[in-house]
């Protein structure tokens, strides 16, 4: 099928569209760009929703020393979490380019919320997620897309250049020691396990 | 003007170095010079294994993947110089042979026939398979070489009554410090990619690879002995943008081989210069019957049960060292097919967290929220579980995207595909079979919990096949069993594009020995498309394994 230009970038979302987001971007259209209820912070707001979707301790600051809005974190788990592990400043990266779908998904975390989400307990946050996450939303995708951020933040340490353990708090959690360049001695349990169907690990 | 080349290989994974080095090594046996073949390869270039690095900081994936997202599915594909196999997992193995008898019957794809072509069999592709272990230094690994998470899964097999196999590798043990991070690039040399072999062979016997260069499409001239005009761009190395004007090359063979993500748009693009085109070209793309499942084992069920130590070691060793076949063969279930599948223990990445449901009530939050915090501080007790299944192509791709094979907004790791993928009635059914399968096998005996992957954005893929698929001819496909596009002689494709099904393995060696198969046939027929003819007595030999110092060194 051949598509004209301009067909091709509704189908796409645009040039100007980050990709982690890219999914997302006939849901952020049809909410149109997204008229913000009333003032709102918008890093508080975004840093409490990766604190519902991985929460963790409260903090002033995060890895990186950037600071952390005030009633952001809920404070519900006792390790660090998604906003510790610098999902804002991942939202915030241009190799990512979220801020493409930022008003949409703010207004509709806003509209969800039925006014500042950040000034919801953590149950209330958990149940406004939900709805926006749910298969009867229409605008999922956008919501999926935002979701993605905080656990690349914490699972992958995307921001981080040490990848260990000691700087990485998701890493920690996760107990993963991170880079290696000395090896594991200890990786095998050493013995066979199971009788093998094949002689050479194929199928004939 | 025109640079004039004979060969244009568009593309320096598997298929492109595999063409690389038959070429080259043609032109040596001949007398000819290797330097008019030139391999375009839009990635960058990473001169030394220290270039890589053990990391997922989004700096370092931008410049080693790609992760295109299209409608209905997240597909990952390598970049950079020797394309996939910078971040393949090394699982190496030979596809069985039921895998090339399919007959896949999907709704609306041509008579119930053989989907692969005559000419193509597990017997006839064995002499090539032999060859690409050979070039790609495959070891079956000792089981004392067994990572503790393969070895948890065959013992987890062994006590519900299966067969548990060790996978083939690319890997050199002596090497190899068991860290796994192979998907970030092995920093220690010791995955065997084609930049250590193919490739680099290739390269040393004079063909040209010019990193950072994109093929867009392909048009026929008639200046003859030239029969196509290849156009590329330059992509800036941080940028990863066009910059500056396209530049063109005249060739007498053309061989595109950027893989199922990347051969289909390009032929999609030149469709209007190749009129005779297969209607095919950009259909049936497929997943290789991708889907996984993380375990969650209890560490006292693994003690009482299974007799082992304790765990918690899923970030040691290497991605993939075990597998079952008992799904595939052995079972009557499983006899027919479409019904059949193997599960392989994997380690994907920590992100792949995100994948994974960990089960609870539909009226709570199953992938993220509180309770996944807490089984993400589990990770370490886990395995993956990579399902292979006999599912369908059931992927398109819409248009050919402006530039390149992908729209690419930024810099950043992630495009967007312009392809829909839509799982078909057999693909479901037999990937929930899969699912019943793991989930009998591991919560036998209360040994670990199930996590299904979550039901997001659709199709989770790092095998992406088919696009221009190989059949008996263009009403069903767009090349031959050689490679060769129908209907245009001197054009080539030879990677991952011409696979017409999912394979049951990994499908690195499948996609290495249809190459040589290929590759074999053109240099056959070299002569008659104006390279030099194949001299008597020519007979293909195994690239040398050619190291960096800092490898050699540590080695």
């Amino acid at each position: 099928m051949d598509l004209r230009r301009r067909e091709l970038l509704l189908r796409t979302g645009g040039l100007s569209l980050a990709g982690l987001v890219a999914a997302a971007a006939p849901a952020a259209r049809a909410l149109g760009q997204g008229r913000l209820p009333g003032p709102v912070d918008r890093d508080a707001a975004l840093q409490a929703f990766a604190d519902t979707m991985l929460p963790g301790r409260k903090v002033d600051r995060t890895e990186s020393g950037a600071p952390v809005a005030p009633g952001a974190i809920a404070g519900v788990h006792p390790l660090p979490g998604a906003v510790e592990t610098d999902a804002l400043a991942l939202y915030r990266h241009p190799k990512v380019g979220f801020d493409a779908l930022e008003p949409a998904f703010l207004a509709d975390l806003q509209r969800r919320a039925g006014g500042d989400f950040v000034a919801l307990g953590f149950d209330a946050r958990t149940r406004v997620c939900l709805d926006g996450l749910s298969f009867d939303n229409p605008s999922r995708t956008l919501w999926e897309a935002a979701a993605a951020v905080p656990f690349t933040a914490f699972c992958a340490a995307a921001l981080s250049e040490e990848q260990t353990a000691e700087r990485a708090a998701g890493y920690r959690v996760m107990g993963l020691p991170g880079r290696n360049l000395r090896g594991y001695r200890r990786f095998s349990y050493g013995r066979r396990l199971s009788r093998e169907r094949t002689r050479t690990g194929s199928l004939p | 003007m025109a640079e004039r080349v004979d060969v244009l290989i568009a593309g320096s994974g598997f298929g492109g170095s595999v063409t690389a080095w038959r070429l080259a090594e043609l032109y040596v046996a001949a007398g000819a010079d290797p330097r008019s073949i030139v391999v375009a390869e839009r990635g960058r270039r990473f001169p030394n294994h220290t270039d890589f690095r053990q990391s997922m900081h989004i700096d370092h994936l931008s410049e080693i993947y790609m992760l295109v997202q299209g409608d209905g599915a997240q597909v990952v594909v390598g970049n950079g110089v020797g394309g996939g196999s910078n971040v393949y997992l090394a699982a190496s193995l030979r596809s069985p042979s039921e895998t090339f008898e399919r007959r896949d019957r999907r709704p609306g794809d041509g008579p119930d026939r053989r989907m692969w072509p005559a000419e193509i069999s597990r017997r006839s592709l064995d002499p090539y398979y032999a060859r690409a272990e050979r070039a790609l230094r495959v070891r079956r690994p000792a089981w004392r070489h067994v990572s503790k998470a393969g070895g948890l899964w065959a013992k987890t097999l062994a006590a519900a009554g299966h067969t548990c196999d060790r996978v083939p590798l690319a890997i050199i043990e002596r090497r190899c410090a068991n860290v796994n991070w192979c998907h970030t690039g092995c920093v220690f040399g010791a995955k065997n990619t084609v930049n250590t072999n193919y490739l680099a062979s290739a390269e040393r016997a004079g063909v040209q690879v010019r990193p950072n260069l994109e093929v867009q499409s392909v048009r026929q001239t008639s200046a003859r002995p030239y029969r196509y005009v290849v156009t590329a761009v330059a992509l800036g190395e941080r940028s990863k943008q066009p910059e500056g004007p396209p530049i063109e090359f005249e060739a007498k063979v053309v061989v595109l081989s950027m893989g199922a993500m990347g051969t289909p748009p390009i032929l999609m693009r030149s469709r209007p210069q190749l009129p005779s085109l297969s209607e095919h070209a950009g259909r049936h793309l497929g997943v290789n019957g991708d889907h996984v499942a993380g375990v969650e084992y209890d560490p006292r069920r693994v003690r009482d049960v299974l007799r082992l130590p304790p765990y918690a070691d899923f970030h040691k060793g290497k991605p993939i060292t075990t597998m079952t076949y008992d799904f595939w063969v052995g079972r009557r279930g499983n006899r027919w097919d479409g019904t059949r599948f193997t599960l392989q223990e994997i380690f994907l990445t920590s992100l792949t967290n995100f994948l994974y449901d960990d089960g609870r009530e539909p009226a709570e939050p199953s992938w993220w929220g509180l309770q996944k915090k807490d089984a993400i501080s589990r990770w370490a007790s886990r395995i993956e579980v990579l399902a292979m299944v006999e599912d369908t192509h059931d992927g398109a791709f819409y248009a050919a995207p402006h530039s390149g094979s992908a729209e690419r907004p930024n810099a950043g790791p992630i495009a967007i595909g312009t392809f829909t993928y839509r799982f078909g009635e057999q693909s479901v059914r037999v990937r929930e079979a899969a699912d019943r399968a793991i989930r009998g096998i591991i919560e036998r005996r209360g040994l670990a919990r199930f996590m299904k992957l979550t039901e997001t954005q659709g199709a989770y893929a790092s095998h992406p096949l088919g696009g221009c698929r190989m059949a008996t001819g263009p009403d069903l496909g767009v090349t031959d069993h050689r490679g060769a596009v129908f209907g245009y002689e001197g054009l080539y494709c030879i990677d991952s594009s011409i696979v017409p099904t999912s394979l049951g393995v990994n499908p690195s060696l499948t996609i290495a020995a249809l190459s040589e198969r290929c590759a074999e046939h053109l240099v056959a027929s070299a002569g008659d498309l104006g390279l030099p003819a194949r001299p008597p007595g020519f007979a293909p030999r195994t690239p040398d394994e050619i190291l960096t110092e800092h490898v050699r060194r540590a080695a």
